[in-house]
């Protein structure tokens, strides 16, 4: 008789535990509700297509307009953002691979700190820096500007503290990748006479194609759950214009009067599938570029 | 001749390329910083009357004093202690169970194992933002909201740490864990013996990201906490900002970032190593 084996169980049965309460469950409920009419404390009453309806196409409701706004104002920030992040980091990794450049372990880690700066605590500090009476733009630069209160100052506000802390991780991923190059494909492209940009461009980027990739997906993906910046530095000011999405779906679902979950949940739904199938594209438009 | 000394010229003008962009960058990187440090030892005197300098008049510590001693409105010492608590017992239980089962899913032999572990993999991938109203209602459910909890477990499901670890077990040859079967050591032995010490550095990196990622967690906490003395640091400056910001006390609002990022800037100075070591962890799996 075959006896049950108990120690798989064991091993790997209070993580599936948790990945089921807490990850495959909130997604199947969060689909769910979108098809309601819940308030979260009481039980969902089914309404069917109604939440999408009233969102998608329903122009008068501001249940549509906040949609609508929350997601123009999140594709400008991924948009405005994500370069910024690929660029910076991949341009600071080639400068470091130089060499003739000391202090590298100086210059990395002062581009890479800020990144383990919560970004509320980072948000405080850049609100010093863009301070009417004492901070450095007014100061120094002599830039009166009311920042958060003007377009398109609000944005670049929001853009520096992103950049800012957020060029770490990928810097990381980039300098491995490029140090692990074989060193051959470069005297290879010397002798055939390229410069260092022709061998930036010719070896370089076609050698961490894959890096450059998963960074490309990952950071497009990360920018769209933007929501600590915005609120931090802007308010969502000035007229909502830099009310991203996830602040709409915050205040509906926790912090109006009475919560209106179910419609939260079918704008987080429709995120969702924005994020997934932009993940998806990026992902088969490169792979197609790269063979 | 004439080549050679035409590439060394090509090799300096780059290496002072390199240099003019790496100072402008890290200069803006660290002056931000830097002024806020200066700012937090400020008067508010100062701050109001005698308007911009680059270093205080005079030195002053009176802001981090009254920060510390407002107890009340914005308990800073009891949000720091929340967040250590919190980052600490998460990122030991992380460590401690992604290592036992990425352990079950590459030693262990049992049915539809691998088919398990890419379909988790598959749904983790689904979309965050879709998970996050349901999962309030579950802490509700659970009594947690207001409780460490709220912070410390729902991050276990997480399948990250798990894939990385996973990958470097699969890494280790079997006949290590062959011949101590041998021996007569059983999984646990095995496991503790033999795969825990060969994995530690992974272990290490994953202990650290868990515990900053926790420690900087910005939307969950202001949707869990809304109990004044039982929120971590970063829900606590929210507060804050209205809180001093309000009445201008700029030099109160700098030491409270100040104080709330050391501990993360300690355990970067200290771990230094491990932080970077990370890259070689990311290139090995995605080059």
């Amino acid at each position: 008789m075959k006896k049950f084996n108990l120690k798989p169980a064991i091993f790997i049965g209070p993580h599936l535990i948790f990945f089921i309460v807490f990850g495959l469950l909130p997604s199947l409920y969060g689909i769910y509700a979108s098809f309601t009419q819940w308030d979260l404390v009481s039980d969902p009453v089914w309404v069917g297509l109604d939440n999408y309806k009233t969102i998608l196409f329903d122009k008068d409701s501001t249940f549509s307009y906040q949609f609508y706004n929350g997601l123009k104002n999140t594709f400008v920030f991924v948009v405005a953002s994500v370069p910024f992040l690929i660029i910076i980091p991949l341009l600071v990794a080639a400068a470091l691979e130089n060499k003739g450049v000391k202090l590298k372990g100086l210059f990395q880690a002062i581009l890479y700190v800020p990144g383990l700066i919560s970004a509320s605590a980072a948000a405080l500090i850049w609100g010093l820096i863009f301070n009417a009476q004492l901070g450095f733009t007014s100061n120094v630069f002599g830039m009166d500007i009311p920042w958060a209160a003007n377009q398109p100052y609000a944005w670049i506000i929001i853009l520096i503290l992103t950049i800012w802390g957020g060029i770490g991780g990928n810097l990381i991923i980039y300098r491995a990748s490029i140090s692990g190059i074989d060193k051959s494909l470069y005297e290879a492209a010397e002798i055939d006479g390229a410069n260092k940009f022709q061998k930036f461009i010719n070896v370089t980027l076609p050698s961490i194609r894959f890096p450059l990739l998963y960074t490309f997906v990952m950071t497009t993906a990360g920018c769209f759950n933007v929501f600590v910046q915005p609120l931090m530095m802007t308010r969502g000011g000035p007229n909502q214009s830099t009310t991203v999405l996830m602040m709409y779906i915050r205040d509906l679902a926790f912090t109006s009067g009475s919560s209106i979950a179910g419609m939260a949940s079918a704008m987080a739904v429709l995120l969702g599938i924005v994020i997934l199938i932009i993940s998806i594209f990026q992902y088969v438009l490169m792979m197609r570029n790269s063979n | 001749m004439a080549r050679t000394k035409s590439i060394s010229k090509n090799s300096n003008l780059s290496k002072y390329l390199a240099y003019t962009f790496l100072i402008v960058l890290c200069v803006i990187w660290a002056v931000p910083l830097l002024f806020g440090i200066t700012t937090s030892f400020r008067s508010q005197t100062e701050v109001v009357s005698v308007g911009f300098r680059m270093l205080p008049v005079d030195w002053v510590v009176e802001n981090y004093i009254a920060t510390l001693e407002n107890t009340s409105t914005a308990p800073i010492m009891q949000w720091l202690f929340n967040s250590i608590f919190i980052a600490t017992i998460h990122a030991t239980l992380v460590v401690v169970m992604v290592s036992i089962t990425a352990y079950g899913y590459t030693r262990l032999k049992f049915k539809g194992r691998d088919f398990l572990f890419f379909t988790l993999l598959g749904i983790s991938l689904f979309p965050g933002v879709v998970n996050l109203i349901p999962s309030y209602k579950i802490i509700d459910v659970l009594g947690w909201v207001n409780t460490p909890w709220a912070m410390i477990f729902p991050g276990l499901a997480g399948m990250g740490n798990l894939f990385l670890v996973r990958q470097f077990m699969v890494g280790i040859p079997k006949e290590l864990d062959e011949c101590a079967k041998i021996d007569g050591a059983g999984d646990w032995t095995i496991f503790y013996k033999i795969i825990l010490p060969l994995v530690r550095p992974v272990l290490i990196v994953v202990f650290l990201f868990s515990f900053t990622g926790s420690w900087n967690d910005f939307l969950w906490p202001v949707i869990v906490y809304t109990d004044v003395e039982r929120m971590p640091v970063t829900a606590g400056l929210l507060l804050l900002q209205d809180i001093y910001g309000n009445y201008r006390m700029i030099g109160q609002l700098m030491s409270s970032a100040i104080l709330a990022i050391i501990p993360t800037l300690l355990l970067f100075l200290f771990a230094q190593k491990y932080f970077i070591q990370s890259m070689n962890l990311n290139a090995g799996i995605k080059g």
